[in-house]
Protein backbone atom coordinates (compact mmCIF):
# COMPACT_ATOMS: atom_id res chain seq x y z
CA UNK A 1 0.00 0.00 0.00
CA UNK A 2 1.25 3.69 -0.41
CA UNK A 3 0.52 6.00 2.38
CA UNK A 4 -2.31 8.00 -0.33
CA UNK A 5 -4.04 4.54 -0.39
CA UNK A 6 -3.74 4.27 3.32
CA UNK A 7 -5.42 7.48 3.88
CA UNK A 8 -7.66 7.20 2.14
CA UNK A 9 -9.12 4.17 3.13
CA UNK A 10 -8.78 5.63 6.83
CA UNK A 11 -10.53 9.02 6.63
CA UNK A 12 -14.30 7.35 6.05
CA UNK A 13 -13.51 5.23 9.51
CA UNK A 14 -12.62 8.51 11.45
CA UNK A 15 -15.70 10.15 11.91
CA UNK A 16 -15.54 13.06 13.90
CA UNK A 17 -11.99 12.02 15.22
CA UNK A 18 -9.11 15.10 15.40
CA UNK A 19 -6.49 13.85 12.83
CA UNK A 20 -2.85 15.61 13.64
CA UNK A 21 -0.18 14.68 10.29
CA UNK A 22 3.37 14.50 10.56
CA UNK A 23 5.17 17.21 8.61
CA UNK A 24 5.83 16.37 5.06
CA UNK A 25 4.02 13.78 3.06
CA UNK A 26 1.75 12.97 6.23
CA UNK A 27 0.86 16.69 5.29
CA UNK A 28 0.59 16.41 1.85
CA UNK A 29 -1.08 13.08 1.69
CA UNK A 30 -3.65 13.75 4.26
CA UNK A 31 -4.71 17.28 2.38
CA UNK A 32 -4.48 15.31 -1.23
CA UNK A 33 -7.16 12.41 0.95
CA UNK A 34 -9.41 14.59 2.15
CA UNK A 35 -9.40 17.67 3.86
CA UNK A 36 -11.52 18.21 6.81
CA UNK A 37 -11.92 20.67 9.78
CA UNK A 38 -10.38 18.18 11.85
CA UNK A 39 -7.52 17.72 10.52
CA UNK A 40 -4.22 19.33 12.06
CA UNK A 41 -1.34 19.77 9.43
CA UNK A 42 1.83 20.14 10.62
CA UNK A 43 4.98 22.11 8.22
CA UNK A 44 8.08 21.93 11.07
CA UNK A 45 9.15 20.59 14.83
CA UNK A 46 9.86 17.25 13.49
CA UNK A 47 9.49 14.74 15.45
CA UNK A 48 7.43 16.10 17.75
CA UNK A 49 3.38 15.07 16.24
CA UNK A 50 3.33 12.31 18.81
CA UNK A 51 3.35 14.34 21.71
CA UNK A 52 1.09 16.88 20.36
CA UNK A 53 -1.60 14.01 20.15
CA UNK A 54 -0.48 12.98 24.11
CA UNK A 55 -1.35 16.76 24.65
CA UNK A 56 -4.71 16.53 22.79
CA UNK A 57 -5.71 13.13 24.00
CA UNK A 58 -5.19 14.00 27.83
CA UNK A 59 -6.39 17.81 27.36
CA UNK A 60 -9.78 16.29 25.49
CA UNK A 61 -10.42 12.86 26.85
CA UNK A 62 -13.84 12.42 25.07
CA UNK A 63 -12.24 13.14 21.91
CA UNK A 64 -10.36 10.38 19.64
CA UNK A 65 -7.00 11.83 18.59
CA UNK A 66 -5.32 10.15 15.98
CA UNK A 67 -1.92 10.58 15.01
CA UNK A 68 -0.18 10.09 11.42
CA UNK A 69 3.68 9.73 12.42
CA UNK A 70 6.41 9.29 9.86
CA UNK A 71 9.56 6.69 10.77
CA UNK A 72 11.48 9.14 10.34
CA UNK A 73 10.16 11.43 12.69
CA UNK A 74 9.05 9.09 15.48
CA UNK A 75 13.26 7.81 15.38
CA UNK A 76 13.93 11.81 16.59
CA UNK A 77 11.49 11.42 19.41
CA UNK A 78 11.80 7.67 20.58
CA UNK A 79 11.12 9.03 24.53
CA UNK A 80 7.13 10.23 23.73
CA UNK A 81 6.61 6.45 23.27
CA UNK A 82 7.24 6.06 26.85
CA UNK A 83 5.86 8.74 27.86
CA UNK A 84 2.50 7.70 26.10
CA UNK A 85 2.73 4.30 28.28
CA UNK A 86 3.30 6.10 31.11
CA UNK A 87 0.45 8.53 31.06
CA UNK A 88 -1.87 5.66 29.22
CA UNK A 89 -4.56 8.21 27.39
CA UNK A 90 -7.11 5.47 26.63
CA UNK A 91 -8.22 8.00 23.04
CA UNK A 92 -4.97 8.06 21.27
CA UNK A 93 -4.19 6.27 17.95
CA UNK A 94 -0.90 6.23 16.68
CA UNK A 95 -0.31 5.48 13.50
CA UNK A 96 3.00 5.76 12.34
CA UNK A 97 3.30 5.34 8.41
CA UNK A 98 6.86 3.75 8.30
CA UNK A 99 7.95 4.29 4.90
CA UNK A 100 11.57 3.27 5.92
CA UNK A 101 13.07 6.80 4.44
CA UNK A 102 13.31 10.32 4.61
CA UNK A 103 10.93 11.46 1.55
CA UNK A 104 10.88 14.84 1.99
CA UNK A 105 14.68 15.40 2.00
CA UNK A 106 15.46 13.14 -0.61
CA UNK A 107 14.21 9.46 0.32
CA UNK A 108 17.66 8.75 1.93
CA UNK A 109 17.16 5.43 4.24
CA UNK A 110 16.42 5.64 7.39
CA UNK A 111 16.85 2.73 10.25
CA UNK A 112 13.48 0.98 9.99
CA UNK A 113 15.00 -0.05 6.51
CA UNK A 114 18.10 -1.43 8.28
CA UNK A 115 17.01 -2.63 11.92
CA UNK A 116 15.10 -0.85 13.94
CA UNK A 117 11.50 -2.62 14.33
CA UNK A 118 8.91 0.46 15.86
CA UNK A 119 6.38 -1.79 17.01
CA UNK A 120 9.14 -3.62 19.04
CA UNK A 121 10.35 -0.49 20.66
CA UNK A 122 6.93 0.72 21.62
CA UNK A 123 6.55 -2.52 23.27
CA UNK A 124 9.73 -1.69 25.07
CA UNK A 125 8.49 1.44 26.06
CA UNK A 126 5.33 -0.15 27.90
CA UNK A 127 2.91 0.58 25.42
CA UNK A 128 0.48 -2.95 25.31
CA UNK A 129 -1.62 -2.45 22.11
CA UNK A 130 0.62 -2.35 19.01
CA UNK A 131 -0.32 -3.75 15.75
CA UNK A 132 2.03 -4.08 12.73
CA UNK A 133 0.51 -4.48 9.44
CA UNK A 134 1.69 -4.37 5.94
CA UNK A 135 -1.57 -4.55 3.60
CA UNK A 136 -4.69 -1.95 3.98
CA UNK A 137 -7.04 -4.40 4.94
CA UNK A 138 -4.56 -5.26 8.25
CA UNK A 139 -4.26 -1.36 8.89
CA UNK A 140 -8.36 -0.78 8.49
CA UNK A 141 -8.80 -3.50 10.80
CA UNK A 142 -6.15 -1.87 13.09
CA UNK A 143 -7.34 1.13 13.25
CA UNK A 144 -10.99 0.05 13.25
CA UNK A 145 -10.14 -1.33 16.96
CA UNK A 146 -7.88 1.76 18.02
CA UNK A 147 -11.14 3.87 17.28
CA UNK A 148 -13.57 1.58 19.32
CA UNK A 149 -11.47 0.16 21.72
CA UNK A 150 -9.22 1.60 24.76
CA UNK A 151 -5.90 2.44 24.25
CA UNK A 152 -3.33 3.81 23.56
CA UNK A 153 -3.19 2.28 20.20
CA UNK A 154 0.61 2.06 18.33
CA UNK A 155 -0.11 1.00 14.66
CA UNK A 156 3.38 0.76 12.84
CA UNK A 157 2.28 0.45 9.23
CA UNK A 158 5.01 -0.04 6.71
CA UNK A 159 3.79 1.02 3.50
CA UNK A 160 5.44 2.95 0.09
CA UNK A 161 5.82 6.21 0.09
CA UNK A 162 4.20 8.78 -3.23
CA UNK A 163 5.21 11.35 -5.29
CA UNK A 164 2.29 13.95 -3.72
CA UNK A 165 4.02 17.33 -3.36
CA UNK A 166 2.83 20.44 -0.95
CA UNK A 167 2.04 22.81 -3.96
CA UNK A 168 -1.56 22.10 -3.44
CA UNK A 169 -1.59 21.84 0.46
CA UNK A 170 -2.45 25.76 1.58
CA UNK A 171 0.37 26.40 4.14
CA UNK A 172 -1.52 28.76 6.81
CA UNK A 173 -0.71 27.60 10.53
CA UNK A 174 -2.45 29.99 12.25
CA UNK A 175 -5.72 30.13 10.27
CA UNK A 176 -5.10 25.93 10.64
CA UNK A 177 -5.22 26.12 14.20
CA UNK A 178 -8.39 28.03 14.96
CA UNK A 179 -9.63 26.21 11.82
CA UNK A 180 -9.19 22.83 13.86
CA UNK A 181 -9.62 24.08 17.45
CA UNK A 182 -13.12 25.53 16.27
CA UNK A 183 -13.74 22.16 14.55
CA UNK A 184 -12.96 19.68 17.31
CA UNK A 185 -15.02 22.56 19.93
CA UNK A 186 -12.08 23.68 21.97
CA UNK A 187 -12.46 27.52 23.63
CA UNK A 188 -8.13 27.80 23.52
CA UNK A 189 -8.55 29.92 26.51
CA UNK B 1 4.49 29.66 41.95
CA UNK B 2 2.57 26.56 42.62
CA UNK B 3 -0.37 28.95 44.04
CA UNK B 4 -0.03 31.23 41.17
CA UNK B 5 -0.25 28.69 38.79
CA UNK B 6 -3.34 27.72 40.20
CA UNK B 7 -4.82 31.14 40.25
CA UNK B 8 -3.76 32.30 37.02
CA UNK B 9 -6.23 29.35 35.93
CA UNK B 10 -3.03 26.67 34.71
CA UNK B 11 -4.94 23.13 34.09
CA UNK B 12 -1.85 20.83 32.56
CA UNK B 13 1.91 20.94 33.51
CA UNK B 14 4.68 19.45 31.29
CA UNK B 15 8.20 19.11 33.01
CA UNK B 16 11.49 17.66 32.88
CA UNK B 17 12.26 16.82 36.56
CA UNK B 18 14.68 19.36 38.19
CA UNK B 19 15.81 19.80 41.50
CA UNK B 20 15.35 23.71 41.89
CA UNK B 21 11.77 23.09 40.05
CA UNK B 22 11.00 19.72 42.51
CA UNK B 23 9.16 21.36 45.41
CA UNK B 24 7.06 23.18 42.87
CA UNK B 25 6.26 20.09 41.03
CA UNK B 26 5.34 18.30 44.47
CA UNK B 27 2.83 20.84 45.13
CA UNK B 28 1.63 20.82 41.62
CA UNK B 29 1.21 17.10 41.98
CA UNK B 30 -0.37 16.88 45.28
CA UNK B 31 -3.28 19.81 44.02
CA UNK B 32 -4.66 16.63 41.75
CA UNK B 33 -6.21 18.80 39.76
CA UNK B 34 -3.94 19.47 37.45
CA UNK B 35 -2.46 16.75 34.55
CA UNK B 36 0.74 16.90 35.27
CA UNK B 37 3.09 15.23 32.71
CA UNK B 38 6.86 14.10 33.37
CA UNK B 39 8.41 14.27 29.43
CA UNK B 40 11.86 12.60 28.49
CA UNK B 41 12.96 15.79 26.91
CA UNK B 42 11.79 19.55 26.72
CA UNK B 43 10.86 19.92 23.39
CA UNK B 44 8.44 16.89 23.91
CA UNK B 45 7.11 18.70 27.12
CA UNK B 46 6.27 21.68 24.82
CA UNK B 47 4.83 19.90 22.13
CA UNK B 48 2.59 18.33 24.80
CA UNK B 49 1.55 21.81 26.05
CA UNK B 50 0.90 22.92 22.00
CA UNK B 51 -1.52 19.64 21.84
CA UNK B 52 -2.81 20.41 25.05
CA UNK B 53 -3.69 23.94 24.29
CA UNK B 54 -5.02 22.34 20.83
CA UNK B 55 -7.83 21.25 23.64
CA UNK B 56 -8.30 24.20 25.16
CA UNK B 57 -6.05 23.90 28.08
CA UNK B 58 -3.56 26.74 29.68
CA UNK B 59 -0.22 25.07 30.01
CA UNK B 60 3.01 25.74 31.64
CA UNK B 61 6.26 23.83 31.12
CA UNK B 62 9.02 23.48 33.51
CA UNK B 63 12.47 22.98 33.39
CA UNK B 64 15.74 23.76 33.56
CA UNK B 65 17.44 26.42 31.67
CA UNK B 66 19.43 23.66 29.84
CA UNK B 67 16.17 22.54 28.43
CA UNK B 68 15.50 25.61 26.53
CA UNK B 69 18.39 24.45 24.48
CA UNK B 70 16.83 21.24 23.46
CA UNK B 71 13.40 22.75 22.80
CA UNK B 72 14.13 25.55 20.40
CA UNK B 73 12.98 23.41 17.39
CA UNK B 74 9.53 23.18 18.40
CA UNK B 75 9.55 26.36 19.96
CA UNK B 76 9.76 27.71 16.56
CA UNK B 77 7.71 25.19 14.52
CA UNK B 78 5.23 24.79 16.67
CA UNK B 79 5.00 27.45 19.90
CA UNK B 80 5.89 30.54 17.44
CA UNK B 81 4.95 29.35 13.78
CA UNK B 82 1.41 28.78 15.20
CA UNK B 83 0.95 31.01 17.62
CA UNK B 84 0.27 28.79 20.38
CA UNK B 85 0.72 30.39 24.00
CA UNK B 86 1.96 28.68 27.50
CA UNK B 87 3.93 29.62 30.26
CA UNK B 88 7.62 28.72 30.74
CA UNK B 89 9.25 28.06 34.19
CA UNK B 90 12.41 27.84 33.75
CA UNK B 91 15.35 27.44 36.84
CA UNK B 92 18.63 29.26 35.86
CA UNK B 93 21.56 27.17 35.19
CA UNK B 94 24.94 28.48 33.96
CA UNK B 95 24.92 32.12 35.72
CA UNK B 96 25.54 33.44 39.28
CA UNK B 97 26.89 30.48 41.59
CA UNK B 98 27.19 28.07 39.28
CA UNK B 99 29.16 25.23 40.01
CA UNK B 100 29.40 23.26 36.49
CA UNK B 101 31.68 24.47 33.80
CA UNK B 102 29.81 23.18 30.53
CA UNK B 103 26.23 24.76 32.32
CA UNK B 104 27.79 27.96 31.36
CA UNK B 105 27.79 28.21 27.84
CA UNK B 106 23.74 27.84 27.71
CA UNK B 107 23.53 29.88 30.55
CA UNK B 108 25.35 32.96 29.04
CA UNK B 109 23.69 32.53 25.62
CA UNK B 110 20.53 32.58 27.01
CA UNK B 111 19.10 35.86 27.13
CA UNK B 112 20.40 36.85 24.13
CA UNK B 113 18.55 33.25 22.71
CA UNK B 114 15.26 34.55 24.01
CA UNK B 115 15.52 38.19 22.69
CA UNK B 116 16.93 36.41 18.65
CA UNK B 117 13.56 33.98 19.15
CA UNK B 118 11.48 37.40 20.18
CA UNK B 119 10.40 35.24 23.49
CA UNK B 120 10.00 38.16 26.19
CA UNK B 121 11.83 36.44 29.23
CA UNK B 122 11.54 38.13 32.64
CA UNK B 123 13.93 37.41 35.51
CA UNK B 124 12.35 36.74 39.08
CA UNK B 125 14.65 37.39 42.15
CA UNK B 126 12.86 38.04 44.68
CA UNK B 127 9.54 35.65 46.40
CA UNK B 128 7.25 38.36 46.09
CA UNK B 129 7.67 38.93 42.58
CA UNK B 130 6.18 35.81 41.91
CA UNK B 131 2.51 36.47 42.02
CA UNK B 132 2.65 39.83 39.81
CA UNK B 133 5.09 38.56 37.27
CA UNK B 134 3.50 35.22 37.22
CA UNK B 135 -0.13 37.23 36.60
CA UNK B 136 1.22 39.34 33.96
CA UNK B 137 2.95 37.01 32.24
CA UNK B 138 -0.34 34.72 32.12
CA UNK B 139 -2.09 37.90 30.56
CA UNK B 140 1.01 38.36 27.86
CA UNK B 141 1.37 35.15 26.87
CA UNK B 142 -2.64 34.28 26.36
CA UNK B 143 -3.71 37.76 25.05
CA UNK B 144 -0.45 37.96 22.71
CA UNK B 145 -0.65 34.06 22.07
CA UNK B 146 2.81 33.25 22.48
CA UNK B 147 5.16 31.71 25.27
CA UNK B 148 6.40 33.92 27.87
CA UNK B 149 9.48 32.55 29.45
CA UNK B 150 9.99 33.14 33.88
CA UNK B 151 13.06 32.71 35.20
CA UNK B 152 13.79 31.41 38.38
CA UNK B 153 17.11 33.54 39.12
CA UNK B 154 19.85 31.35 41.22
CA UNK B 155 19.09 34.83 43.64
CA UNK B 156 15.65 33.66 44.33
CA UNK B 157 16.30 29.71 44.53
CA UNK B 158 19.85 29.34 45.67
CA UNK B 159 20.59 27.60 42.84
CA UNK B 160 21.61 24.24 42.12
CA UNK B 161 23.40 22.12 44.58
CA UNK B 162 26.12 19.13 43.94
CA UNK B 163 24.84 15.79 43.92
Amino acid sequence: MTRLEAFQRLLPLLGRAAVLANLGKNTYDLFAAGHRPENFYTWGAMGTVSSVGLGLALARPDLRVVVLDGDGSLLMNLGSLATIAALRPSNLVHIVCDTQTYETTGGQASHTAVAADLAAIGRGAGLSHVEAVVDLDALAQAVRRGLAEPGPWLIVARMEGTATTASKVPRRPIYDKYRFMEAIGSTGR
Amino acid sequence: MAESLKSNGYQMVAYVPDEVADRLLQLLHRDGALTMVSATREEEALAILCGGFLGGKKGVLVMQGSGLGNSINALCGLAIGYQIPFLMVISERGRLGEFNSVQVPLGRAAPRIFEALGVQAFWINHPEEIAPIVEGATKLAFGGGLPVALILSTALSGGKTWR
